[in-house]
């Protein structure tokens, strides 16, 4: 007998066949003595399981048994999550760092034109004689050096005093 | 691809540095100028005059002074300060009895120096002071020699 038919059967034994098919199965059973057969042991089988099976009765009641298990797969999730595949760290920095370049770049940029509009020493000097109008100012971008002469003290004043005390 | 991938590492690393760098200039220019002065006497003599101890110049800042428009063969320096100035804030340094010199950070590297001479302001000049750079102030001085005002950027 093909595999089929026996499901069918099974089913038919489960009343679980539309009524056509269920109808098809009993006139089939009425010709085919092995199909009878096979039928009647199948309801034997299931009287006998019937007869040991034992209802399980649950320690605790219905609730709490399936927040147990709700419980159950709700850590198995959690855990499953906590065990998706980790990105490397380098490839996490990397991601830092790819606009972080570009940021620093900028940075740089900006620092360059500041300094740049800032100007050295030459450029940027102001300068102010007051009491000393005949001051000049030289700069030497080599030596680094800017050096503003003065003619302070006046003469007068440096004749009251003929050492180098009168600058101290 | 692999190669792409190790272009782009080493593009991120360098990034990293220029950022460290840029940030470090940063934190620079918002940190207080280190400086100082020193009151230099330029001279022929060999020697200073009697009774002042007065050592010659260091050797840095003796190359820049030769390298300047100055006739004197020797410079003995005779007073050193050193001070810090914070950013926008201001310093009286005092050079001898009659003179002192007023230092305004303004921003950056940019100061504000007034030379105060018995009481009254004798010049005031504004410029930037790179690190390693120098503002030398000068006049003449009795017998042929003269006086210097050297203002150092330390950091």
């Amino acid at each position: 007998m093909e595999y089929q038919n026996q499901l069918k059967l099974q089913s038919y034994l489960d009343e679980e066949l539309p009524e056509d098919e269920a109808r098809e199965v009993a006139n089939w059973l009425a010709r085919d003595q092995e199909a009878v057969a096979l039928l009647t042991e199948l309801r034997q089988t299931r009287q006998a399981v019937t007869g040991f099976e034992d209802g399980i009765r649950l320690p605790e009641s219905r609730e709490f048994f399936w927040s147990k298990i709700e419980r159950e797969i709700q850590r198995q999730e959690a855990h499953t999550k906590e065990q998706a595949p980790r990105i490397p760290w380098a490839l996490r920095f990397r991601r830092f760092l790819m606009p972080a370049t570009g940021l620093a770049v900028l940075a740089l940029l900006a620092l360059v034109v500041t300094r740049e509009g800032g100007g050295s020493a030459s450029d940027s000097s102001v300068e102010t004689a007051l009491e000393d109008s005949g001051a000049f100012t030289y700069h030497d971008d080599s030596a680094g050096a800017t050096l503003v002469w003065l003619s302070y003290p006046a003469d007068n004043e440096g004749a009251d005093n003929d050492d180098w005390d009168s600058l101290e | 691809m692999r190669s792409k991938l190790r272009l782009g590492e080493a593009l991120s690393w360098l990034g990293a540095g220029l950022m460290l760098l840029a940030c470090g200039h940063l934190e620079a220019q918002a940190a207080e100028l280190k400086l100082q002065t020193q009151l230099i006497w330029g001279t022929d003599d060999s020697k200073p005059p009697e009774g002042k101890d007065y050592k010659p110049v260091e050797p840095v800042i003796l190359k820049k002074l030769k390298e300047l428009p100055l006739k004197w063969k020797n410079y003995f320096e005779v007073k050193r300060t050193d001070f810090a100035v914070t950013p926008a804030g201001t310093k009286k340094v005092p050079l001898s009895e009659k003179c002192e010199l007023n230092v305004v950070h303004q921003n950056n590297s940019v100061l504000e120096v007034a030379l105060i001479g018995k009481g009254k302001e004798v010049v005031r000049r504004t410029q930037s002071l790179p690190k390693g750079e120098i503002l030398v102030l000068g006049g003449n001085a009795p017998n042929a020699t003269a006086w210097l005002v050297i203002l150092k950027r330390i950091e």
